[in-house]
């Protein structure tokens, strides 16, 4: 089978898992509404360049939630079963496509419910939904990758947070940045140049998390 | 003893940015001058404050309040002088070239002893209502005194602390050079194996750790004289300082493995993919935010007449010092480790 076939099956794969094991799906979807809940509890009012922050924060914890177990959650044997079948590459692409999907839908829906409470100040839609989507690439190239070292350590859900969020730093803050345009807190003529720097490092994580992931699986 | 040259020449170069960097004066400047507004037609006599000038020694000073590129008021009656403390006089015409506006004047003074030194935006001095024709522009200066001598530039916003250049800047490139070579033995372990190369990696990155701690203290110290506080919030300062979270997180992570293989091949996986991952933190994302740092958000670079000959004289060279004693260090942390790493294989006791 072609490499792209693989990646199809994969996803495929994952998506039945997900859909086998409810409880997994249902758990981040808890852990969404719960945390958008205590947030919103604790401020009430919320401004908008708070809503901003407070929003790519809850993302940030959900993504990281969402993403440790595509690796922790599978044992050893069975990963050792999957890459008997599959190419590597075939499995970490599909693992990062069906993670980028997981955490789309998982960002919308804490901008709904987060919208919901509160008064929702996202006035430049598409520009939001556009870094919601580069955003959640960029997450989930770099938390599947890390989960995917953090797996075989001691202690793999702290090592995923010490690992993952200084590298975060640079998607956050320029995601932070597009949105306080995409919420009129800031106007910013140079907001193309963000996005296109967004997009470099999505790239060069994609290209990194490709090229080291082959020294990775061996064991 | 020849193998040696670069730890020598490294532990050599540090010393000569010690001595020089804290040996070398700064040049004759003026510190501040009292009063620092004024009126036209006013009979200003301002008090010169000089930071390391020898007023009393001199015997020709000179001094002129400049105005514009062709209107300066020349100052007159120098009295008083202690080596540090001048009083001078000054009959500020009016009406001014342009008049309803008050203008900041740049003050010039000179002496042989010391040379010129600049003011810039010394008084401030604002129209008179009325304008009554008195006083006298002269169009131009001459007869500046040029003193040769091996001196810092002074700087008012900087005074000694110009001298930092030699121990921020520097620690910093260091560091950025001892990360990238931990990066390139990443690949080589990944590539070759040897844990010779893993310890590498480590050694360097301990190293790089040090000198970004090193640098942001050093760094902190400067921001606290300059912009007010050792904290400022500067973008570079904040992505330095997660720049130095990833790095403790690699030793962390080593931490992590009980399998002394796996510990190499994973932290070294991990080490290529935060260095690639640092760079837009590092190089990309301060130039699209506004820093205090020179040369970002607007600010002059630091070149120019900041970064004279004597400046570039101790400068490079500390470059050059800090990383090879970081080299030497990271030699030195290597072996310990290849030791340890013997010991533990042939289950000796260490």
């Amino acid at each position: 089978m072609s490499i792209l076939g693989q990646i199809r099956t994969l996803v495929a794969k994952e998506f039945l898992l997900e859909w086998r094991s409810k409880y997994a799906l249902g758990g981040i979807l808890l852990y969404v509404l719960s945390t958008v809940f205590i947030v919103y509890n604790g401020f009430i009012r919320v401004t908008p360049p708070e809503w901003n922050v407070l929003f790519w924060i809850i993302t940030l914890f959900t993504s990281v939630n969402a993403v440790t177990k595509s690796f922790v959650s599978e044992n050893g044997n069975r990963q050792l079963y999957y890459y008997s079948l599959a190419d590597p590459i075939a499995i970490i692409c599909s693992k990062i496509i069906y993670n980028s999907i997981l955490l789309m839908v998982l960002n919308v829906l804490t901008y709904l419910v987060f919208g919901l409470v509160t008064d929702n100040p996202v006035r430049d839609k598409p520009l939001f939904f556009l870094a919601v989507f580069l955003g959640s690439v960029g997450m989930a190239i770099t938390l599947t990758f890390i989960s995917a070292i953090a797996t075989k350590a001691r202690n793999s859900a702290t090592l995923m947070a010490i690992l993952s969020f200084p590298i975060l730093i640079p998607i956050l803050v320029s995601l932070i940045k597009i949105a306080a345009n995409a919420l009129g807190i800031i106007t910013d003529t140079s907001v193309n140049q963000d996005i296109i720097t967004l997009l470099a490092i999505d790239a060069i994580l994609l290209g990194m998390a490709y090229l080291l992931f082959p020294f990775l699986w061996r064991d | 003893m020849l193998k040696h040259w670069w730890k020598i020449l490294g532990a050599l170069l540090v010393l000569y940015t010690l001595i020089a960097g804290f040996m070398i004066p700064l040049k004759p400047g003026i510190q501040e001058v009292t009063p620092t507004n004024a009126q036209a037609g006013d009979n200003l006599s301002l008090a010169i404050t000089g930071y390391n000038s020898h007023f009393k020694d001199a015997k020709e000073i000179k001094a002129w309040l400049k105005y514009d590129s062709t209107h300066y008021i020349v100052g007159e009656n120098i009295r008083d002088s202690t080596q540090t403390l001048l009083f001078v006089d000054f009959k500020i015409p009016t009406p001014l070239p342009i008049q309803n506006e008050s203008r900041r004047m740049t003050l010039i003074l000179t002496n042989e002893v010391d040379g010129y030194s600049l003011l810039p935006d010394a008084v401030e001095v604002v129209p008179m209502g009325i304008d009554t024709i008195m006083g006298q522009w002269g169009n131009t200066i001459g007869g500046l005194h040029e003193v040769k001598g091996t001196t810092f530039p002074y700087r008012n916003i900087l005074y000694e602390t110009i001298r930092n250049l030699f121990f921020h800047v520097p620690l910093w490139f260091a560091m950025i050079i001892l990360f990238f070579f931990s990066t390139i033995y990443g690949i080589i372990y990944l590539i070759l194996g040897n844990s010779r190369n893993d310890h590498m990696v480590l050694s360097l990155n301990q190293v790089g750790i040090l000198y970004g701690i090193l640098g942001l203290v050093t760094g902190a110290i400067w921001a606290n004289w300059t912009w007010g506080e050792p904290w400022s919030g500067d973008v570079k300062q904040n992505m330095s300082a997660v720049a130095i979270l990833v790095y403790l997180a690699y030793l962390v992570l080593r931490n992590a493995f009980d399998d002394y293989e796996q510990q190499a091949r994973y932290s070294a996986v991990y080490n290529i993919f935060a260095f690639v991952a640092l760079i837009p933190l590092l190089f990309v994302l301060p130039r699209l935010y506004d820093s205090l740092h020179p040369g970002n958000g607007g600010n002059p670079g630091f070149g120019g007449e900041d970064l004279d000959n004597t400046m570039r004289m101790v400068f490079y060279p500390a470059i050059i010092g800090w990383t090879l004693l970081g080299a030497w260090m990271a030699q030195l942390a290597r072996r310990y480790m290849a030791l340890k790493h013997a010991a533990l294989e042939k289950d000796v006791d260490f």
